[in-house]
């Protein structure tokens, strides 16, 4: 057994939730081999929560499916590790894990939220045999048990558990399903959920209320969080840090302040300048020029380069390290001293 | 005045017929490019449609009875034997898929008219038309087809082909029906679409020229789904001597080897065996030739 | 000219009640399948009706001329013979007889039959109707049960050896009329290498069985419906298989397929009650086409294997020209498949929460 894998009691440091080391994820297809998830490592502390943040297609979801070993098939974990402590303080590596002990693994300790929460739940099952499904499945409660969380749960979710648990699926609203499903991902009382876009799909006020609940859950609950979204202020409003990603790789990490006031990295720069301020006049909105690259040949050097505004010719040959740019702040631009945010960024106030 | 053209009203030129059959043709085979099986249908299918067409020039006469020749082996002479009088059963097998193909090429184009005017009535006209059309539809989709041809049997003699073919369609047109609704219905949700693009661009042949061919396609399936209920309606009820054992049809021949013993026999075997084989070489082909192109029409079954 | 004084409305209150009637009825799924089978059946015996009577030298006619002109009866007593026996007399206008036919059927009285006087038709349908139920209906079944389960295994190992053989072989016996499988079962099977008894397997059961529900009778009857049953499994399964097949792939990538998955559920519990359920649930409006397909194939398949069933009795019927029978029995078999399509579609109901009350094809 590996040294890390023992307790972390010893040594001071509190060891993460979850620590990702060089992820490398591949979807095999007729056109090609596509690099979906690039060298991605990163830590989930206990009781933290991060928002993964990036365009569609940069490889987000895909990353949130390889935590639970839950990709497509085509698509395989090709190299890197995925620690996991136990609550009894035993670190265990999830891609070692066997069919069974995985099954297991996934929910009771992990959850996910899906987006398109439409069609998340079986449309022949009660909401209530689903909760049942989803407790039987662990051998975690008695029926009684599952009964009283359930309820207990919905009731958080602002959502009437009477009536919900004996609805099918399809007579319940978008947003009640995703609360319902936001519910059933506590049930099991995991250390990590991942919320993989909650609320696209949703109308403006449904949305706003989920984030609600949500930050509701974080106050009440002890759970760590990943929050994936291509919605910058959505995620800000429920991390503790961002981290974003392009083209498959991980290109900034930092406190949730640090990123949105300081961005290190022409990317995260560009996505902020891209959202219209909440108040205020409208001013100096750019999206960022560009598509997204082609994740079968991404380009060479840095991946952002094609779009960067800052990007000299050293970026089309050397890819960038995570440059340590501040406190906790790591971004991988050769050029991080360069990007400053000039605008005045106006307080949405909660 | 407004411009306002409905697109299910769009009149135009046609741009001739030959040059819209060859379309059709072609987006035919480029269909049936897309399988194997779907090919090896197709040549099955023109066989023996060839074979309905030049068997009985070939052998203009089965031979007369001959008494000393009953239930003869296989030999050179007589290939696949003879029969229960004399006669020789490959001459019969030549002559005897005309009938069958007729009958169901009557039926199929009988029930696919009616299901084509009905079905695309149904899907353009909705509301309660539409309405009404499909509760007709789902009725006689309900009532069992073969067993009212057999009971229709004991009133009406079956002794002409159009006879046969019409009372086979009048019962067979509601499976058609239901998919030509539902492909016009489709049609319908695209023309709307690139009507509007057509329009734009000033032409509107594009529109036809597309679907009009995709329509062409489609009917050769039901027609071909069409024939194929045909035949079994038709041979089932030579079978059973509830149509006249008149002429020469492998339905007739099936009856004769059943009822005069020929299944007891090595020797006849084959008298049998040869029409049985026919006829199910000839569905074979028209399903394996219409699910070819029922997989290029349904996406969602091609995918593989 | 506006209509929307109070006065104008008030001829419409019953209108509007008569429409919301209608549309509770026509909202109610079960309730909406329920009248269409009633109209089914309605229109069928109408349809046997007008054929039996309109047809030229309709059975009628042609009994009473015989009456008259070989046995010497008066016109009077030939009519009443024949009202007795085709249940409606045919002295009455056609609307009346019709009517008369018509409650004379919700009686459950069919007439009597021609050939062998003094049995009436119901008992001969009581007599014959059971073994082509057990017989079709438990061949229906097991195709359609082993036709999900394969089609299911087809689709979770998809491209396997297996997938390529089960669909080249249910492709084939699909195509393949089953009639003809049924003679090939007897020429080879029975015949030419004598491994089955086929003589000894005639009949709905062996001579001198007391009919009754116990094993040896149950066993006896299944070995008389054995092959019956075999050529209706041989020839309707390749369409369920490829059927579930198809709706088991679109099942898989469904969302909730993957969230049973992240939930950490048994696969045997996804494949049984995430996948299986949801994909069956299309197959249900086949069961129309399966059920008449696999009653109307009965005709032929009982005849080759001198099963004694309603279809081997219709045939026998149309030979000796006893109309009566032949019109209950077609009847019988009409409302047989009406009622089996009826099932099939309260059963879909149950297990499609959806459909329940909204309703949609």
């Amino acid at each position: 057994m590996a040294a890390w894998q023992r307790s972390s009691a010893s040594n001071g440091a509190p060891v993460p939730v979850l620590s990702v080391r060089n992820l490398e994820v591949r979807y095999f297809t007729r056109a090609g081999t596509v690099q979906a998830v690039r060298d991605v490592s990163f830590d989930l502390h206990a009781s933290e929560s991060i928002a993964l943040i990036g365009e569609s297609g940069c490889g987000k979801t895909t990353l949130g499916l390889a935590l639970l070993r839950l990709l497509p098939k085509g698509a395989r974990i090709v190299d890197g590790e995925i620690r996991y402590r136990r609550r009894d303080g035993q670190v265990i590596d999830v891609l070692q894990l066997d069919e069974e002990e995985i099954r297991r693994f996934r929910w009771q300790e992990c959850a996910m939220v899906f987006q398109g929460a439409l069609n998340a739940l079986n449309p022949v099952l009660r909401v209530w045999d689903q909760m049942l499904d989803t407790a039987r499945a662990h051998a975690a409660l008695s029926r009684d048990e599952v009964r009283e969380r359930s309820e207990r749960l919905l009731r958080m979710v602002q959502l009437e558990p009477e009536r919900v648990l004996n609805a099918y699926p399809h007579e319940l609203s978008g947003g009640m399903r995703q609360r319902v499903m936001i519910a059933m991902s506590l049930l099991l009382d995991p250390q990590i959920i991942i919320y993989d876009e909650p609320t696209t799909a949703l109308d403006i006020l449904t949305q706003r209320a989920i984030i609600e609940v949500l930050r509701a859950l974080r106050e009440q609950l002890d759970f760590s969080m990943l929050f994936i979204s291509h919605d910058l202020p959505l995620a800000a409003e429920l991390a503790d840090r961002v981290a974003t990603m392009y083209a498959g790789k991980i290109i900034e990490v930092g406190d949730v302040r640090e990123i949105f006031y300081n961005p290190r990295h022409p990317y995260t720069l560009g996505l902020i300048k891209a959202v219209p301020p909440i108040v205020g006049e409208l001013y100096d909105i750019s999206s960022i020029p560009g598509t997204p690259p082609n994740l079968i040949e991404p380009p060479a050097g840095c991946s952002f380069h094609p779009r960067c505004p800052y990007a000299r010719e050293r970026c089309a040959r050397e890819t960038p390290p995570l440059y340590e740019v501040g406190s906790l702040h790591t971004s991988a631009c050769h050029y991080w001293r360069e990007v400053k945010l000039e605008r005045q960024v106006v307080e949405t106030g909660d | 005045m407004a411009q306002t053209v409905r697109p299910g009203q769009l009149e135009l030129a046609p741009p001739g017929l030959g040059q819209r059959l060859a379309t059709a043709v072609k987006v035919f085979f480029r269909l049936l490019a897309h399988s194997k099986a779907g090919f090896l249908g197709f040549l099955g299918v023109l066989f023996f449609v060839v074979l309905a067409l030049a068997g009985p020039i070939i052998v203009p006469d089965a031979g007369r009875p001959d008494m000393t020749k009953i239930y003869q082996p296989p030999s050179l002479e007589h290939p696949l034997g003879t029969d229960y009088e004399g006669r020789d059963v490959l001459k019969q097998m030549l002559r005897g898929g005309r009938a069958i193909i007729v009958v169901a090429v009557l039926a199929a184009t009988l029930s696919t008219l009616i299901s084509i005017t009905f079905g695309a009535l149904a899907a353009y006209a909705g509301g309660w038309l539409d309405s009404i059309i499909m509760m007709l539809t789902d009725v006689v989709l309900t009532i069992p087809q073969f067993p009212l041809l057999v009971v229709l049997s004991a009133f009406v003699k079956l002794d002409r082909p159009w006879l046969l073919a019409t009372l086979i369609a009048l019962l067979s047109w509601p499976t058609l029906l239901r998919a030509v609704r539902a492909q016009v219905l489709s049609l319908k949700e695209r023309e709307y679409v690139e009507a509007a693009r057509a329009l734009d661009l000033g032409t509107t042949r594009i529109l036809f020229g597309e679907i009009l061919p995709n329509m062409a396609s489609y009917i050769v399936m039901s027609f071909t789904i069409g024939m194929t209920a045909a035949i079994y309606a038709q041979v089932a009820l030579y079978f059973l001597g509830l149509a006249p054992l008149a002429g020469e049809n492998w339905g007739i021949m099936l009856n004769l080897a059943w009822v005069r013993g020929a299944i007891f026999y090595k020797d006849s075997l084959m008298y049998i065996l040869a029409p049985v084989l026919a006829i199910s070489l000839l569905q074979l082909a028209m399903v394996t030739m219409s699910r070819s192109l029922e997989d290029v029409f349904n996406p969602r079954l091609r995918e593989s | 000219m506006r209509q929307s004084t109070p006065i104008a409305r008030a001829p419409m209150i019953p209108q509007l009640a008569a429409r919301r009637f209608a549309s509770v009825v026509f909202r109610s799924y079960a309730l909406r399948r329920v009248l269409k089978a009633a109209l089914t059946i309605y229109l069928v015996a109408t349809l046997t009706f007008f054929i039996v009577r309109l047809m030229p030298g309709n059975p009628v006619d042609v009994y009473i001329h015989t009456l008259i002109s070989q046995y010497g009866f008066t016109y009077d007593d030939a009519a009443n013979q024949a009202a007795a026996l085709f249940a409606f007399n045919p002295n009455e206008p056609l609307l009346v007889q019709y009517w008369a036919y018509l409650r004379a059927l919700t009686r459950g009285d069919f007439g009597m039959s021609l050939v062998s006087p003094g049995t009436p038709v119901t008992s001969v349908i009581m007599t014959y109707l059971p073994w082509t139920l057990f017989s079709a209906g438990l061949g229906l079944l097991i195709s359609f049960l082993l036709g999900i389960m394969l089609g299911m295994v087809m689709a979770y190992q998809r491209e396997g050896v297996l997938d390529h053989i089960l669909t080249a072989a249910g492709s084939f016996f699909q195509s393949i009329p089953n009639y003809l499988v049924a003679i090939v079962i007897v020429v080879f099977f029975g015949v030419q290498l004598g491994w089955l008894p086929i003589t000894e397997m005639r009949g709905a059961y062996s001579p001198g069985m007391q009919p009754g529900l116990n094993l040896a009778f149950v066993k006896d009857a299944l070995y008389h419906a054995a092959l019956p049953i075999l050529t209706y499994v041989l020839t309707t399964i390749g369409a369920w298989m490829l059927l579930m097949k198809s709706s088991t792939l679109s099942t898989l990538e469904e969302d909730y397929v993957t969230v049973a998955r992240a939930r950490g559920l048994r696969d045997g519990r996804i494949m049984r009650s995430y996948v299986g359920r949801n994909a069956v649930l299309p197959l249900f409006t086949q069961m129309a086409i399966s059920a008449g397909f696999v009653v109307g194939g009965s005709v032929v398949i009982e005849k080759i294997f001198v099963y004694q069933g309603i279809g081997f009795i219709l045939l026998d019927a149309i030979n000796r020209r006893d109309y009566p029978v032949m019109q209950g029995i077609f009847l019988i078999i009409t409302f047989a498949v009406v009622a089996a399509n009826l099932l099939a579609d309260l059963l879909y109901s149950r297990l499609d929460p959806r459909i329940r009350v909204s309703g949609g094809e």
